[in-house]
C-alpha cells in the first residue's frame, strides 16, 4: 500500500509516517502543501491520504476539492486542528473520507486510518 | 472582545489537551499575570487569529523544555535547537490557536482564521503591541519542563 502525506510541518509529518508504519505502511510520499499534493497524486496512485487543512499555497480544503475533481476516490482523512463543526461539515462535503483534529493521541490516529483502510477493502469487494 | 478570565481559558484549556493527548505529559497551570518582556533564551513560537477576534497566541520554552517536548513527540532523544525544534514548536502553537478557536466560535458565526505560525528563537527580541491591548502571561509547570503561554487580543473598542 501506498500513502501520502500532505502537512506543512515536517515533524507532523514524521508523526503520521510513524502512525501509517503501525498499520504496515511504509511506502509514504510526504508533501508541503496542497499544490504539491495535488501534483503527487497525479503522478502516483495512493490507497490512502492524510490531509492537513491550513498550509501555504493552497488550503488542504482546496486540494481536497481538486484531488476528487480529478475522479480520485481513494480514502482522504484531514488531519486538522480546524475543529469546528461548520469546518468538518465542509470537509465531508467535499469529499473527506474521515476528520481527525489535533492534537490526537497516536491510537486515535492509527484506529482512524485501519477504520477507513478497512472500509475501503470491505466497499472494493462488493 | 475584552481579555477576561473566559475568553483565556479556551487557550489553557488548549494547552492541556497538546500536552495529555500528543505529549502524554503532565501540566499545570500556574501564575496569570500581564507579560512584560519575553526571555531573549526561549524558543517562541507565534501565531496569529483574526476575524471577529483579533489578537496573538504564543508559547515560549526554554530549550531544555523544547528538546524534551520534542523529543518526546518523535520518541527520540533531541540534544540540540534545529529545524525539527523550530517546526514542532510552530506545529504546537498551530494546535493550540486552533483548538482555542474552536472553543471561541459561537454558534454559526464563521470560523476564526489562523496566520502561519513563526518561530523566533536567539539572540535578543522584544515583541510589542499596540497600547490598547493587553499581553497576558500564563506560566506552566510540566514534566518535560516550564513554558509560557502569551495571549493578546485587539481590545473592545469604546
Amino acid at each position: 500500500m501506498k500513502a501520502l502525506v500532505v502537512d506543512d510541518s515536517a515533524v507532523m509529518r514524521k508523526v503520521l509516517i510513524g502512525a501509517l508504519s503501525r498499520v504496515n505502511i511504509t511506502d509514504v510520499d510526504q508533501a508541503g502543501d496542497g499544490v504539491e499534493a495535488v501534483q503527487k497524486v497525479q503522478e502516483n496512485d495512493y490507497d490512502i491520504i492524510l490531509l492537513d487543512w491550513n498550509m501555504p499555497n493552497m488550503l488542504g480544503i482546496d486540494a481536497l476539492k481538486a484531488i476528487r475533481s480529478m475522479g480520485k476516490n481513494m480514502p482522504i482523512i484531514m488531519v486538522t486542528t480546524e475543529a469546528e463543526k461548520s469546518r468538518v461539515l465542509e470537509a465531508l462535503k467535499a469529499g473527506a473520507t474521515n476528520y481527525v483534529i489535533k492534537p490526537f493521541e497516536p491510537n486515535t490516529i492509527v484506529n482512524k486510518i485501519q477504520e477507513v483502510l478497512n472500509k475501503a477493502k470491505g466497499s472494493s469487494l462488493t | 472582545m475584552q481579555m477576561k478570565v473566559e475568553n483565556i481559558n479556551p487557550f489553557i484549556e488548549s494547552v492541556y489537551d497538546l500536552f495529555s493527548t500528543m505529549l502524554n505529559a503532565k501540566t499545570e497551570r500556574k501564575t496569570v499575570g500581564i507579560a512584560t518582556t519575553a526571555n531573549p533564551r526561549d524558543i517562541m513560537a507565534l501565531i496569529g487569529i483574526s476575524g471577529r477576534v483579533r489578537g496573538v497566541v504564543g508559547l515560549a520554552f526554554p530549550v531544555s523544555t523544547a528538546l524534551a517536548m520534542v523529543g518526546r513527540l518523535l520518541g527520540t532523544e533531541i540534544k540540540v535547537i534545529d529545524d525539527t525544534v523550530s517546526d514542532a514548536i510552530a506545529e504546537m502553537v498551530n494546535i493550540v490557536a486552533g483548538g482555542a478557536k474552536a472553543r471561541l466560535n459561537k454558534g454559526d458565526e464563521p470560523p476564526l482564521d489562523l496566520s502561519l505560525p513563526t518561530v523566533i528563537r536567539g539572540g535578543d527580541f522584544s515583541v510589542e503591541f499596540p497600547t490598547n491591548s493587553v499581553w497576558l502571561e500564563i506560566n506552566f509547570e510540566s514534566e518535560l519542563g516550564p513554558f509560557t503561554l502569551r495571549v493578546t487580543f485587539e481590545s473592545e473598542k469604546k
